[in-house]
């Protein structure tokens, strides 16, 4: 008898480590830490070689939980990576969840130097800080590389009356707080955001706009059944409900039309003679302190990830733009973005840093 | 394609040889996943996805939704055996399962979990084959005062929660409640009592609160009162046939909840949790004995159970059917259906019949297979409560501390596991029941974000739920649980006198 429970426990015991095996993270934890304490010597001793190539394991940080676009892009790029042999070393995928980002940078701030260890981000590292809610931003890492671009959309029931995004923001300009828009994230994030940067531009008052945060797709659904009127989210949203004709999207956040059936239907807001854009821009970031050589090996490993033919079939099933922007443009590109957040984000009286 | 084609061509995805196989993994994979505290279905999921990539996306999905309703069937094992709630969904099954083992019918528990799970699960994909193109629109019916009319009627049985001062149950809910607001208000997106810490921002998870309320606080009242019988006294795991006046007893709640629970599921953002809430709610309000729920009643436990597996084919409505996921783990599936090159929504049905159909019909067959994995493993599963107290205990702690590890990876999270585990021994040392609290956050968190949406919308106008069908019906309802009661009291207090 006792035989059998001691048996029994250790096959609990043995699936039990079986299970967190495969989600790597507790090993790749630990990797990590031995990562800090090596990291010093090896980047030295490569700095002064010229090139430089990583001498162990990467550890690829999502700061986020595990399904959700961050996560999704740290595993779909690692996988890459890997596979097609354009990084030798073995990449981990982390989830470090929680504060919206803030707490998987705050454990990449605390490696400064380490090349060992990268992150994936996007807006919301330039947003969360400027709410107030991080304390670390853009400006306490190194950008590597930007790979994807997502847009936004506005999208109303197909019965709506507005036929187009100037209609809805005639309108508004008349009475902002005559229509109910809503996203997925809360005020100041990037649904609600996206919508406040076109509104501003066709002269509509944005601080009078009537937003809803639903989450859990709580936004199609008021939609749909009329609650809310406009659903501010990503493009890769609504091209179902589209399709299927339930929905009309007045406008996508791109300067061009964007590719594809169905989307290609879809009209941008410059056509409207709304003169603004919104990119959602997806890319990865390493520690402060890298060395040149570091970053520009990185930056080529990551265009080669950016024209592999398995990451555009992975892009394309995803429904994301391919986006590469090298180390120089990307911390320009991000500078000048959260200048311009900023501002909004001022206006609204959201601006907390 | 007709319906019934449809159906055909699903059994002949499911029912083929590769089918069976990945049926079988998915909901062997769950099973276990569900059994241990914090690891759910989710991360389970999305581990799965870069695995699956390349692979034929129907079995890919096939085998993932088996990992998510094997873990929602398994999950009731360690609530039941340990009072340390598996998955959230489970965190009710608890309620009558744990007394029932601790009175040596451990063996009976499972049985009754594992059979309830089977009728819910087996109801609701009947219900999800001839109704999925029409339940649609009901996904779709609830706006924010809906909502808030259910969560408040799910909180008008806060008092039937109870046992004994309704004050305590109050009180209990009301601290419940004041937990939910902590984190981020979705609402303005400040920081609400997160004291500045960063740890705080995402609000306290679900897990953490239960395993503490309920795991912790049970060993260390243990540990407390070593000489009074509890866990691990019952050595007795019972056999785990079931009488036929068991049978009679099950079959009432398991079916009803089956019904509920598959509506309740279909709504986003109510789930699996939320349905196995309110399903123990109304079998304990329509009982003829309400008293012997929370003692081990045998419907106390068939209602969750049946209730959170209909749930759980319930949420397949709206992310098949509309492409809309309504909770987190149906969001990850909709991620796992774009690598794979599938977008689920209206369209599925007609583009893809083999992938809809599919699935549907192998939840039918994963539903069978989980009923004859757990059947049989019942007695050696059931035996865990014959390690000697120490151990168990020991084990207890463990399971808790990892799984609650396991769910965000924070340290933080282990010393907020002791609080509340501290916090459950006090509530019940001066006897504050703990479903209330339980009860309060879940539904707390819902209903205040519900109310503030349905306040923006009408530019502060309460009139609102009142508009609305389904919200004024819900709210007159709620009204009438809470005054039920009272009628039944003065009545009872009439007859007396």
């Amino acid at each position: 008898m006792k035989k059998f429970l001691a048996i029994l426990l250790f096959v609990f015991l043995l699936g039990f480590l079986a299970a967190c095996g495969g989600e790597d993270n507790e090993e790749s934890q630990e990797d990590s830490k031995s990562n800090e304490e090596s990291t010093e010597e090896s980047s030295e001793g490569n700095a002064e070689g010229g090139e430089w190539t990583p001498d162990q394991n990467i550890e690829m940080v999502a700061p986020a939980g595990a399904g959700g676009g961050w996560d999704t892009t740290a595993r779909m790029a690692a996988q890459v990576l890997n596979e097609e042999g354009i990084i030798e070393e073995s990449i981990g995928v982390v989830n470090k969840e929680g504060a919206g980002g803030a707490i998987g940078w705050s454990y990449i701030a605390n490696q400064e130097g380490n090349p060992h260890s990268l992150f994936v981000s996007s807006s919301p590292i330039l947003l969360v800080p400027l709410s107030g809610q991080s304390e670390h931003g853009h400006e306490d890492f190194t950008p590597i590389a930007n790979v994807i671009a997502d847009y936004g959309a506005f999208a109303v029931r197909e019965d709506a009356e507005w036929e187009n995004l100037s209609e809805l923001f005639e309108q508004m300009k008349e009475d902002p707080s005559s229509v109910t828009v809503v996203g997925t994230s809360s005020p100041g994030s990037m649904d609600h955001i996206q919508f406040v940067r076109f509104a501003k531009a066709a002269g509509v008052d944005i601080t009078k706009i009537k937003y809803v945060s639903a989450p859990d797709a709580g936004g199609i659904t008021q939609v749909l059944n009329g609650s809310a009127d406009v659903f501010s989210t990503g493009v890769g949203e609504v091209v179902e409900q589209a399709r299927a004709g339930e929905i009309r999207v007045l406008a996508v956040t791109s300067e061009e039309r964007l590719e594809g059936e169905t989307l290609s239907e879809f009209p941008t807001a410059k056509e409207q003679g709304i003169d603004e854009k919104f990119i959602n821009w997806r890319g990865f970031f390493g520690p402060a302190d890298m060395t040149d050589e570091q970053v520009a090996y990185y930056e080529t490993k990551f265009k080669e990830l950016s024209e592999s033919e398995a990451f555009a079939e992975i892009r394309s099933n995803y429904g994301w733009n391919e986006m590469y922007m090298g180390s120089e443009e990307y911390k320009n590109f991000l500078d000048e973005e959260k200048e311009n957040l900023k501002g909004l984000l001022e206006e609204l009286d959201l601006l907390n840093e | 394609m007709g319906a019934l084609d449809g159906i055909a061509t699903g059994f002949q995805v499911a029912l083929s040889l590769e089918g069976i196989m990945f049926v079988l993994i998915g909901v062997f994979v769950g099973t276990f996943i569900g059994m241990l505290p914090g690891l759910g279905p989710i991360s389970a999921i999305a581990i799965m996805i870069p695995i699956t990539y390349g692979m034929d996306p129907t079995m890919a999905l096939v085998m993932m939704a088996g990992v998510y309703y094997g873990a929602v069937f398994g999950g009731s094992t360690s609530s039941i055996l340990l009072n340390a709630p598996g998955i959230s969904g489970t965190v009710a099954s608890a309620f009558d399962g744990y007394p029932m083992a601790q009175q040596g019918k451990a063996g009976k528990a499972l049985a009754i979990a594992a059979i309830s799970s089977f009728v819910g699960g087996t109801i609701s994909v009947v219900l999800l084959m001839i109704f999925a193109p029409m339940l649609a629109s009901v996904a779709i019916s609830f706006g924010p005062p809906a909502y808030f009319a259910l969560m408040l009627l799910g909180l008008s049985a806060i008092a039937s929660l109870s046992e004994g001062s309704t004050i305590k149950a109050m009180i209990s809910a009301v601290i419940g409640f004041m937990i939910a607001t902590i984190g981020i208000d979705p609402q303005t997106g400040t920081a609400r009592f997160n004291f500045g810490s960063a740890n705080l921002l995402d609000g306290i998870d679900f897990l953490v609160i239960a395993l503490g309320l309920f795991a912790i606080a049970e060993v260390c009242y243990l540990i407390m009162n070593r000489d009074k019988k509890s866990i691990g006294s019952a050595k007795e795991i019972g056999s785990l046939r079931l009488s036929k006046s068991d049978f009679k007893e099950m079959s009432g709640p398991a079916g009803r909840q089956s019904f509920l629970g598959f509506i309740l599921g279909i709504l986003p953002g109510a789930g699996a949790t939320i349905a196995s809430f309110i399903s123990y709610i109304t079998e304990k309000k329509i009982a003829k004995n309400p008293d012997e729920f929370g003692k081990g009643s045998i419907k106390g436990l068939a209602a969750p159970e049946a209730s959170n597996n209909a749930a759980t084919s319930g949420a397949f409505v709206p992310l098949l059917s509309l492409g809309i996921p309504g909770s987190g783990t149906t969001a990850v599936m909709l991620g796992a259906f774009l690598v794979l090159g599938l977008q689920p929504g209206p369209m599925m049905m007609t583009d893809r019949p083999e992938v809809f159909w599919g699935i549907i019909a192998s939840m039918y067959i994963g539903n069978i297979f989980l009923l004859i994995l757990n059947l049989p493993l019942i007695p050696y599963i059931a035996r865990l409560l014959t390690i000697p107290r120490p151990m168990l205990i020991s084990l207890v702690i463990m399971f808790s501390f990892i799984g609650v590890y396991a769910i965000s990876f924070s340290v933080f999270d282990l010393y907020l596991l002791l609080a509340f585990g501290v916090l459950g021994l006090l509530m019940r040392m001066f006897a504050f029941p703990a479903p209330p609290f339980i009860l309060a956050f879940i539904l707390g968190g819902m209903m205040e974000q519900s109310f503030r949406q349905s306040m923006t919308i009408s530019g502060g106008n309460i009139s609102i739920f009142f508009e609305n069908n389904i919200s004024l019906v819900l709210i007159i309802m709620s009204v009438l649980s809470f005054i039920f009661p009272i009628i039944k009291t003065i009545r009872t207090k009439k007859k007396e006198a």
